[in-house]
């Protein structure tokens, strides 16, 4: 449990996290009030990871949910294996044979079996999936269900009844009740939008790409061994990219990406040539990269102009009169 | 503070945020959990709690600071102009407020206490005074901008504003007659100025400030309006990004037929052979049932756009339905017609939104001088690019159907539409004048899936609406 805002903020960075006042609020309200996180913004923003980070700060297991097209309750919730059961009772052939024994009629042959019912239909048939998991779990966990928006929408409908009262009925079983209410972590990239109802069961956070300083603590935070003047154009450079109309915009990974590229390459400023070359790395698609180029290219050109500026001229006087 | 959570709540819906009544609980246990102290926690927690769009979130913030520091501001900006009258830096403007202090308690028995908060910038105690008198003026039931003079009136009445002034003018008299230092006197007597001025110019404010709080979802759909309503010779960055907002819907829509689609396919087919096969190794006993394989459709789109100059007025908004059409699927081709047909698939994807469409218009193509010719473009769609039309393409034609009395030929549309999954014309002349004069709308109706007029964004949405309900 996080007793302040702060105190998230601090685990959070202990995790390698950089997360806002904003995000540190938001996961203190979903704490303190029992209530899911809908995460939602750009590709590549730490959505998942927050989830990731959550759980591990918590020192609480993470149960991924990804969702796509399609996905159904028997691949979210839990399967019935009858299989294994049809295994069992074939096993199991003459211990029936036993306990049908001495039966004179078809129905006390069906009142013996039906006695045994439970030992059919018990948990140990149920092939249990995250979610049933999450409920299920002796010790609290930390529920993603990550890309919700690429989930059906009769999923979404199901996905509600689970997460207002953290019970799920399994025919066969009865109703199962959650022992510890796991915390809930949705993220959505908006491919579409979520229904009323989900929306107004959860804390709504949206985060966008992080302003300059705070990237640049990500880089320096994620790029150790980083020089401080690389990891300011990368950032600076990247920032302005984001301002074109891009079709995908560089995301935060990608940011990484590129630093850690240029650092593999010992780079130690944004050279012409070699941005041009490793544009590849932030972004991802032709037209992109054209609009990027002549992007940067503007870029690089004023950085120059501003480290020209920077060393007095005097200097350069005195060079060459030795 | 909960009845302020609630109004401010209200005043959201007011801005067209939907704020549910589960959601006002949610902030009312947010704030006891955050408490009051932090306004940043405060305003996320809030914001976490009650507004659950993105799109919402600047009405949001801009209506936070507005409600939650609004009168604060003024009372802070009345505090640092009576500071400047007085021509003193804060520490002497301090000393100076002192000296009043003991003034006040000596020579103010006929001050009541609101005029003593108004002279000591009592600031808090004073917000708290303006809130009682808004709600006893009811300014919360303004609803004109006409309203403004009124209201100003009802809130000076319910302050006791005119029994203030009097009580301080009175004070300021009574003290120039006390003989201070002429300094001193000189600048208290211009503090007493100031405070008086920013008095009576209070209830102005504030009263603008409720305005502003109300007026905000009018601006903004205003602004929206206008924009929805323009016709598209100008693609700013905002309309193009409501455009591709509208296109998502759409394909979404696409999407889910097919989803639908899949799901009676699902249901309904049972396949014999492979369940056999699956459960040999039961025995036999058929307990695994096998089902026909659910194939994964992506739409296809074939779109054919008219950029004839009967059209010229719509045909950048349609080009750029078709630009953000292509851009969000893999698997649209794009043709553009007149006379002639020709591909613009290659085009709209090498080159960006401006370019595509000044190319597209351009008659490097196709020659867009020429008379339009429904009939001689479908033909020639049908001749060379039948084979992009399968059963799983959508066909989208985008065109006035105005033939200049040419020959329909409307076994080409037919033929079209037995091929693909479905057809769908949206013509962007008002519906009234389809079937009149060389228009040959009704001649095609009857092979098409769905015919709507659509010539804006707001059009557009509305087909989509429709379409989505069906």
């Amino acid at each position: 449990m996080f007793q302040s805002i702060d105190e998230v903020i601090e685990r959070f960075g202990e995790q390698n996290y950089v997360c806002s006042r904003a995000i540190a609020t938001v996961v203190y309200l979903s704490i303190h009030l029992k209530k899911p996180i809908l995460v939602e913004g750009p590709a590549g923003v730490g959505k998942t990871e927050l989830a990731k980070v959550l759980a591990a700060t918590l020192g609480h297991k993470l149960l991924r949910l990804q969702c796509y097209e399609g996905l159904d309750e028997a691949k979210a919730l839990y399967e019935w294996e009858y299989a294994k059961q049809m295994l069992y009772t074939q096993i199991l052939k003459d211990k029936i044979g036993e306990t049908l024994r001495g039966a004179t009629t078809l129905k006390e042959a069906v009142e013996r079996i039906s006695a045994e019912e439970d030992v059919f239909f018990s948990d140990r048939f149920i092939l249990s999936r995250p979610l049933l998991e999450a409920i299920t779990s002796d010790r609290p966990s930390v529920l993603l269900i990550d890309e919700i928006d690429k989930s059906d929408p009769e999923f979404e409908a199901f996905l509600l009844e689970v997460l207002s009262d953290f019970q799920v009925s399994v025919p066969e079983l009865g109703t199962i009740r959650a022992k510890h209410i796991p915390g809930v972590v949705l993220t959505s990239n908006n491919a579409r939008e979520m229904s009323d109802a989900l929306k107004r069961r959860c804390l709504h956070l949206y985060i966008d790409f992080p302003p300059l300083e705070q990237e640049l603590r990500i880089v320096r935070l994620k790029v150790p061994g980083i020089q401080q003047e690389l990891a300011e154009e990368v950032v600076a450079a990247v920032q302005a990219v984001r301002k074109l109309d891009l079709k995908k915009l560089p995301s935060i990974s990608e940011t990484l990406d590129w630093a850690r590229a240029l650092l593999l390459l010992n780079v130690q400023s944004l050279e012409e040539p070699l941005v041009q070359e490793t544009l590849s790395t932030i972004l991802k698609y032709e037209g992109d990269i054209r609009k990027g180029q002549d992007e940067l290219r503007d870029f690089v050109a004023k950085q120059k102009a501003k480290a020209k500026t920077k060393t007095p001229p005097a200097e350069a006087d005195e060079e060459l009169l030795h | 503070m909960d009845e302020r959570l609630i109004e401010f709540s209200n005043l959201l819906r007011q801005n067209g945020v939907r704020v549910s009544v589960a959601e006002d609980l949610d902030s009312l246990a947010a704030v006891r959990v955050l408490g009051l102290r932090n306004r940043e926690a405060l305003k996320s927690g809030l914001r976490a709690t009650m507004v659950k769009r993105a799109v919402d979130v600047p009405v949001f913030d801009e209506l936070f600071d507005l409600y939650f520091s609004g009168v604060q501001q003024l009372l802070k900006a009345a505090e640092e102009r009576s500071q400047e009258a007085t021509g003193l830096d804060p520490a002497e403007f301090q000393r100076l407020l002192e000296k009043l202090e003991k003034l006040l308690a000596e020579q103010g028995k006929d001050l009541s206490d609101l005029a003593k908060e108004w002279l000591r910038n009592d600031n808090a105690r004073i917000e708290q005074r303006v809130r009682e008198a808004l709600e006893q003026a009811r300014v919360g039931e303004f609803e004109r901008p006409s309203q403004e003079g009124q209201f100003t009136h009802g809130m000076a009445s319910a302050f006791g504003l005119a029994d203030v002034l009097r009580q301080i003018e009175e004070f300021r008299d009574l003290l120039g007659a006390l003989g201070l230092d002429p300094e001193t006197a000189e600048r208290l007597q211009r503090y007493l100025e100031s405070r008086l001025r920013d008095l009576a110019q209070l209830m102005k404010q504030v009263v603008r400030q409720e305005l502003e709080k109300r007026d905000l979802t009018r601006r903004e759909s205003q602004r929206l309006e206008a924009l929805s309503e323009k016709s598209f010779f100008y693609l700013s960055e905002d309309e193009i990004r409501r455009m591709k907002e509208a296109v998502t819907k759409l394909a979404q829509r696409l999407k889910n037929v097919i989803a639908i689609k899949r799901k009676r396919a699902k249901r309904g087919k049972f396949d014999v052979k492979d369940t056999f096969r699956k459960n040999l190794q039961y025995g036999g006993v058929p307990f695994r049932i096998q089902f026909d394989d659910k194939r994964k459709d992506k739409p296809q789109i074939v779109i054919l756009c008219d950029v004839s100059d009967s059209v010229r007025n719509v045909s950048r908004f349609m080009l750029q339905f078709v630009y953000s059409l292509q851009d969000l699927y893999s698997r649209v081709r794009s043709f553009i017609f007149v006379g002639d047909t020709g591909e613009i698939t290659r085009l709209f994807e090498e080159n960006d939104i401006h370019d595509a469409i000044e190319l597209a218009l351009r008659s490097d193509i196709i020659n867009v001088f020429a008379h339009s010719d429904f009939g001689r473009a479908f033909k020639m769609f049908h001749r060379d690019y039948i084979t992009a039309v399968n059963k799983r393409t959508t066909v989208i034609v985008l065109g006035d159907a105005r033939n200049n009395y040419n020959l329909p030929n409307e076994w080409t549309l037919r033929d079209i539409r037995l091929r693909a999954k479905q057809l769908i014309w949206l013509n962007p002349e008002s519906k009234m004048t389809w079937g009149f004069g060389d228009s040959e709308m009704e001649r095609y109706r009857p092979y098409c899936d769905v015919v709507e007029e659509c010539r804006n964004l707001n059009q557009l949405y509305r087909v989509i609406d429709r379409l989505v309900a069906q």
